[in-house]
């Protein structure tokens, strides 16, 4: 599947990303198609204090992204039973409530 | 432009003029958008597509994904090349680089080179059918999304380690050395292994070293008699000089 729409991922209010997951599961793939979106130049021109971490583990754990925002909120979505789509919905939906007002009312 | 400028030339309605005025003074083809007339504006507004809505759900029916033929000239080819990079290299590790650009990716290629270490592409596509056939098929969930293979003939597995720390988004997912696959952990206690001349080394001399400890329980006693021998020898020698040196003395 490739990236749901065209919308670009813009990190601007995102501390830290930190993605773990054991590639020889099956379940995997939409947490792998997560982070290759995450990590892309472009992604990363928008915030370059954000920092993207993977960490390949082989213990049969399920896969897990931990989102750290600059306010302090964090999002984990385990990417056992998700879809790359869902993923994407739910990051990009609460990076943009968190943006900052002026910026969503330009957009507007 | 042209229709005002008619509307008062031609008083016939509906009779186009031979020649049309086009050049008017300003320009139709401009560096900036041109804003549309009004009436080609709601042209366009009227005209605009409306897909037809889908018989089914987006997610009702798996998507048909374009299928590589098997049977096609170039994917034979890459197949045989990846056959021949199995075979020639004894290490073989996959990894996953998230937007590295052309610049890191030249610098990771020559670092890596300095160690002989190549890095080789193939198609997710063939080498999930390459894998099937062969004898590495547990490998195959391991290319997902953009990977990249590591080979190289020796297994350098601590150099390898070492230039991917240094990039941040080559992301090692695991390998296989000498037939054997491993996992990101894996490789990094094969790093941690000492060479095969040391284990060599450790073993012979553990060896020995028990061989060695027999013979010298063995050898104790005769050894021990044959020192204190030499001992007395020397005692007996030192009393003969010292008589003969006072004996010298009393005849000088």
């Amino acid at each position: 599947m490739a990236a749901p729409g065209k919308v670009s991922v813009v990190l601007k209010t995102v501390k830290k990303i930190a993605i773990q997951f054991s590639p020889f599961e099956s379940n995997v793939r939409s947490t792998r198609q997560f982070l290759s979106m995450v990590g892309s130049e472009k992604a990363r021109a928008t915030n370059m204090n954000c920092e993207v971490i993977t960490v390949v583990k082989h213990d049969k754990s399920e896969p897990v992204v931990d989102i750290t925002y600059v306010d302090g909120d964090r999002l984990v979505m385990k990417g056992a039973n998700l879809t790359i789509s869902e993923m994407m919905n739910a990051f990009q939906s609460r990076c943009r409530d968190k943006d900052p007002q002026a910026k969503s009312g330009e957009k507007k | 432009m042209a229709a005002t400028l008619c509307v008062k030339l031609l008083p016939k309605q509906g009779w186009l003029p031979l020649t049309q005025i086009v050049r008017h003074g300003s320009k139709s083809v401009t560096r900036h958008r041109r804003p549309m007339h009004i009436l080609k504006q709601k042209l366009m507004a009227v005209t605009e597509y409306i897909p037809p809505p889908p018989a089914a759900p987006r997610g009702a029916y798996p998507s048909q994904s374009r299928k590589v033929k098997e049977g096609s000239p170039l994917v034979l080819l890459m197949k045989k090349e990846m056959g021949k990079v199995f075979q020639e290299n004894k290490m073989v590790a996959v990894a996953q680089n998230n937007g590295c650009n052309a610049e890191d990716m030249m610098m990771l290629r020559h670092s890596l080179y300095k160690h002989d270490i190549r890095v080789r592409f193939f198609p997710n596509e063939v080498a999930r059918l390459f894998l099937k056939e062969s004898i590495y098929c547990n490998m195959t969930p391991l290319f997902m999304g953009p990977t990249i293979l590591i080979v190289s003939k020796e297994p350098k597995v601590k150099e390898m380690l070492k230039t991917l720390r240094g990039s941040p988004q080559m992301t090692l997912v695991g390998g296989c050395i000498e037939n054997t696959l491993l996992s990101v952990q894996g490789l990094q206690n094969y790093s941690k292994l000492p060479s095969v001349t040391v284990v060599q080394g450790e073993l012979v001399s553990g060896l020995t070293m028990m061989t060695s400890r027999t013979a010298s329980l063995l050898q104790r006693h005769p050894t021990h008699l044959s020192a204190l021998l030499q001992q007395y020898i020397k005692q007996q020698s030192s009393d003969a000089g010292a008589e003969a040196a006072p004996k010298a003395e009393e005849a000088t």
